[in-house]
């Protein structure tokens, strides 16, 4: 039986396209710092550190030497997390085992990411084999805009739902601080962005950003001694399918990291109704197809019912079921620490601290994901009560 | 000048090149040989989903089962489907190679004939207007004289009506 884990600390850093006075180091001491201050503890309560960033982005491998250096992290125990679109969600979830194995009761866990160093695009190429489709899959926005066709194809979705969804971003971005993208798009605006690869348009397309974002994570008995709204980290999916055909379900059937990952976590803590049971997901949504689409994919809704939500409204920040109310992915996109952004985020929603961006509706749990190109998902289940 | 020496401050601007050295392994060998040799594009089956595999996998990701009995393989294609696509529009830096992709660029999901897991590759087609979900399309093989056994025997999928 694992023990109960709670966030009881969270620190994010500003998010934006280029800060050239800042480096990787600098963003890890500002996330730390803040989430240290919202737990009111100091580094030298920290157990153990976890630290996640995609280090070939930007050319270097020192990151663990980075986390040492400039979190506070020397002298303790920790791990890094390298593993593409899922390195936040993994980062939060090695806190966890830490955690919910006994071993520690306080562990620091930190994302980052500096996408104005290098080049994003042809460092993701390198998730596929060099000898066989390196070359046809051109990053993530190649792999992401195929399964785009394919799910307007199946579900009778159109380029103007997609538009939709990236305009709601915009709206809910505009509210966030912290968001990198703030500026508010229509349909239009984003219908007439200029065409990257079809059928994802330069807005339909996450940005490539900068930031941090840090959380302290406490045992049971720490959290209800030190913390008055600790966020319980319920459960968690972590899933792996093999990268390939089976996501387009022709000539077998379909099957994907996000169905198995949903599928999973629902069953293990008897969720019928989602979209009741859950009133916030903080989705990893990296394309403006990707929050109808993955709705449907981690069983949250009904099959060809996703693009519906979107054009009901239901999925905006007052709607009745918000999805990415900080504005997501594709409006804040530095890898190594989106997807523990999403997990923060649902947590601030969680605890009633979402500030302009907090949603209408009463947040009793949470989802949020995280997703890798290699196909790996993480789903994770945040509570305001632990049972 | 002044601005100038600030920028040299904060900034090292460095482009790396990296030699590589990557093995396609038994199977992929043995695909791109006879691909080289031959012509032929080769599928191989899982012997116990029974799924077949273009390009052909060591290992089934399902049954945890070896793929490599050369008896079971077979000719798939040069025919096949389109099952999704994507039409780039803007260039990318190549990683393999250093080089700009050349646009417009479309890639397909394909489905070859007598294989039931799909393979992506570039369509000759760039006119995204023409491009159509389940069309038909074969593969063009390089002339054997040209060929080096690698994926870029075969030069790209056309469009064909049936």
């Amino acid at each position: 039986m694992a023990n109960r884990v709670a966030i009881v600390g969270i620190g994010q850093t500003t998010h934006s396209g280029r800060r050239p006075y800042v480096n990787d180091g600098e963003l890890i001491y500002d996330a730390a710092t803040k989430a240290l201050e919202d737990a009111g503890l100091t580094i030298n309560d920290m157990e153990a550190v976890m630290a996640g960033n995609m280090d070939f982005f930007e050319g270097h491998h020192l990151n663990d030497a980075m986390l040492n250096l400039y979190s506070g992290a020397a002298g303790r125990p920790g791990f890094k997390m390298n593993t593409g679109g899922t390195v936040g969600t993994m980062t939060a979830i090695q806190g966890w085992y830490h955690i919910a194995s006994g071993l520690y009761d306080l562990v620091l866990v930190i994302g980052w990411e500096k996408h104005d160093e290098g080049l994003v695009t042809p460092a993701i190429s390198t998730i596929t084999d060099p000898a066989v489709d390196r070359h046809f899959l051109v990053g993530a926005i190649g792999g992401l805009a195929t399964v785009s066709v394919a799910y307007m194809q199946r579900s009778g979705c159109k380029l103007e739902h997609a538009a939709m969804v990236r305009a709601n971003s915009s709206q809910a971005a505009h509210r966030n601080p912290n968001a990198h993208m703030r500026e508010i798009y229509s349909v239009e605006d984003v219908m007439n962005a200029r065409m990257v690869m079809y059928p994802l348009n330069l807005l339909m397309c996450c940005p490539t950003s900068l930031g941090a974002t840090a959380m302290v994570l406490a045992s049971e008995s720490k959290a209800k001694k030190i913390c008055k709204k600790p966020v319980w980290m319920k459960d968690h999916v972590t899933v792996h399918v093999e990268y390939g055909g089976a996501q387009f379900g022709i000539g077998e059937k379909r099957w994907t990291s996000h169905m198995e990952a949903g599928a999973r976590l629902f069953k293990r803590n008897h969720i019928t109704k989602p979209m009741v049971e859950t009133q916030v997901f903080e989705m990893y949504d990296p394309f403006a197809f990707a929050i109808p689409m993955w709705l449907e994919d981690f069983l949250v809704c009904e099959p060809n019912e996703g693009w519906k939500h979107v054009e009901k409204g239901d999925l905006k920040l007052e709607g009745s079921y918000p999805v990415s109310p900080s504005g997501g992915v594709l409006c804040t996109n530095s890898i190594g620490d989106s997807a523990i952004l999403r997990v923060a985020e649902a947590a601030l929603q969680v605890r009633g601290d979402g500030g302009e961006h907090q949603v209408t509706r009463e947040v009793k749990q949470a989802l949020a994901s995280g997703f890798g190109g290699s196909y790996w998902s993480d789903l994770l289940l945040l509570s305001k009560t632990m049972d | 000048m002044k601005q100038r020496t600030q920028e040299e401050l904060i900034y090292i601007n460095k482009t790396a090149k990296i030699p590589y050295k990557w093995r396609t392994g038994e199977v992929w060998g043995e695909f791109f040989r006879e691909l080289k040799e031959n012509g032929i594009i080769y599928a191989n089956e899982c012997p116990t989903c029974g799924r077949k595999f273009c390009l052909p996998k060591s290992v089934c990701t399902r049954d945890h089962t070896r793929c490599t009995d050369r008896s079971k393989w077979i000719p798939v294609g040069p025919k096949g489907t389109v099952v999704s696509y994507f039409m780039a529009e803007q260039s990318f830096l190549l990683p393999t190679t250093g080089e700009m992709l050349k646009i417009p660029f479309a890639v397909g999901i394909i489905l070859l004939d007598g294989a039931t897991v799909i393979m992506q590759h570039q369509l000759e087609e760039t006119d995204e207007s023409k491009i159509k979900i389940f069309m038909r399309v074969e593969a063009v093989i390089k002339p054997k004289e040209e060929r080096k056994g690698n994926i870029f025997d075969i030069v790209h999928f056309k469009t064909i009506t049936e």
